[in-house]
């Protein structure tokens, strides 16, 4: 067994509260019972599961939090959010980790960089949904 | 009775089959759609943040015309009736948040005042799956039916927009009957399976087709084991998804034996007799009509 030694001062409880006042979330309410992840329907493709990335913004530890691809393979089902027993909308959580990307750290996103073929031929609202949760449009 | 309708883009693009035969079917139940003038798009996906006015705007310009066209439309009730369930979530959400947040309203309120408008919070949108149930009664769509639609085994297909979150829901979030309730009006088998609000992957279909691939391929094969020959939706998204992408995986030699995919408005429309051309089934990526034309539920034209 090993352990990882995490940092815990203020940088950390400033990363907590920004996702916290995107989302209008109290964070602390997720007492880690784990049913978001069980019946995410992506949690298969997910490098880390939706309850330990909550925990990991409790902690406030924004690097693991980003370079886990948990929010971007997220697809804003929402089943998350209607089974929460502790009644927290855990997909504006996912929201808020992609929201905070875009708005802070909008460098890092790869641009959406997509074939004429494909735009002509998805509907339109998978465009503008796409754009929506992945790019700073 | 008329009801104020909010087509969204996808129903004069990608969708026209599911619009035109919509239109048609509340026509023949009396219960008509009647498009409201100067609609914008609503957004298409609502946004979960609690501090982004600016995406908010959007839905609320499309209530507030909604809510002038209601009082002017003669036999309307006070709402407005979406088909695309995305739409219908999008609106609904923004719609529950402003009555409960008056100030936010004064704010949007103020970028609407070019248009002459002011949305008082006083609409209520409405699915039209819920306009059928609630307003039209299934046993006035089961009078309609000339064509019973026998020998279809049909997987209804929800989708997560119609049913989360709370305030956007239009049925029983575990336990929906809506949509069943209609099939079995028109005279076609239902079929109980559990992958009915499974999400098809949505938006992914943008840069991550191979999330939309494992997922259609899950409700696929879950709709066939259940002995479903056809799937019905409401969302034009979910539809593109569940339609070309079991092409896609066929080409890819993961599926084979598609099964065609039908907003529940063409099904209505087929099993009322109205004629075939507001289905658009042209459209379709996985050709319905040998089915149709197997069963004896639509003419085969030589
Ligand atoms: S379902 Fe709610 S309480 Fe349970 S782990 Fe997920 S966020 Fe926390
Ligand atoms: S909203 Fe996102 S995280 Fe929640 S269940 Fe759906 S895909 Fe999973």
């Amino acid at each position: 067994m090993s352990y990882d030694y995490i940092e815990f001062g203020q940088t950390e409880k400033e990363f907590t509260s920004k996702i916290e006042e995107i989302s209008g979330q109290n964070i602390f309410s997720c007492y880690q019972c784990g049913k978001c992840s069980a019946g995410c329907a992506f949690s298969n493709l997910m490098e880390r599961t939706i309850n330990q990335t909550i925990q990991l913004v409790q902690l406030g530890q924004k690097d693991k939090v980003l370079e886990s691809n948990t929010h971007w393979v997220c697809a804003s089902c929402m089943t998350c959010t209607v089974r929460c027993p502790r009644e927290i909308d855990v997909a504006a959580i996912m929201e808020a980790i992609r929201e905070y990307t875009l708005r802070y750290e909008a460098e890092t996103i790869e641009r959406l960089d997509l074939p004429e073929d494909l735009l002509k031929k998805i509907p339109n609202i998978a465009l503008v949904g796409g754009f929506r949760k992945k790019s700073e449009l | 009775m008329k009801n104020s309708y909010f087509p969204g883009c996808n129903l004069k693009t990608d969708a026209k089959g599911f619009e035109q035969s919509a239109i048609a079917v509340s026509k023949a139940l009396d219960a008509e759609l009647v498009e409201m003038p100067e609609w914008n798009c609503c957004g298409t996906v609502q946004t979960m943040t609690a501090d982004n006015l600016m995406r908010r705007i959007a839905p609320v310009r499309v209530l507030s015309r909604a809510s002038k066209h209601v009082k002017e439309l003669e036999g309307s009730q006070n709402s407005v009736t979406t088909l695309c369930s995305m739409c219908n979530s999008t609106l609904k959400i923004v719609n529950a948040e402003v009555k409960e947040n008056p100030n936010d309203l004064e704010k949007i309120n103020f970028q609407l005042e070019n248009d002459d408008l002011v949305y008082e919070g006083d609409v209520q949108v409405k699915h039209f799956l819920e306009i059928l149930r609630d307003d039209v009664g299934y046993e006035n769509i089961a009078k309609k039916v000339t064509n019973p639609l026998e020998g279809m085994k049909i997987a209804s297909y929800y989708g997560c927009m119609l049913l989360h979150p709370d305030k956007a829901k239009i049925d029983d979030e575990e336990m929906p009957t809506v949509m069943e309730s209609i099939v079995l009006s028109l005279g076609a088998e239902v079929v109980d399976w559990p992958y009915f609000k499974q999400c098809c992957g949505s938006y992914h279909i943008v840069d991550r087709d191979d999330i939309v691939n494992s997922q259609v391929a899950k409700i696929i094969r879950n709709a066939k084991k259940t002995g479903a020959n056809a799937l019905i939706v409401a969302c034009p998204l979910c539809a593109y998804n569940l339609d070309n992408q079991q092409l896609e995986l066929e080409k890819q030699g993961v599926e084979k034996d598609p099964i065609p995919i039908f907003y529940f408005t063409q099904l209505m429309a087929i099993a009322m007799g109205l004629p075939q051309k507001v289905n658009h089934f042209e459209d379709n990526h996985i050709n319905p009509k040998p089915l149709l034309t197997e069963l004896g539920l639509i003419e085969e034209k030589k």
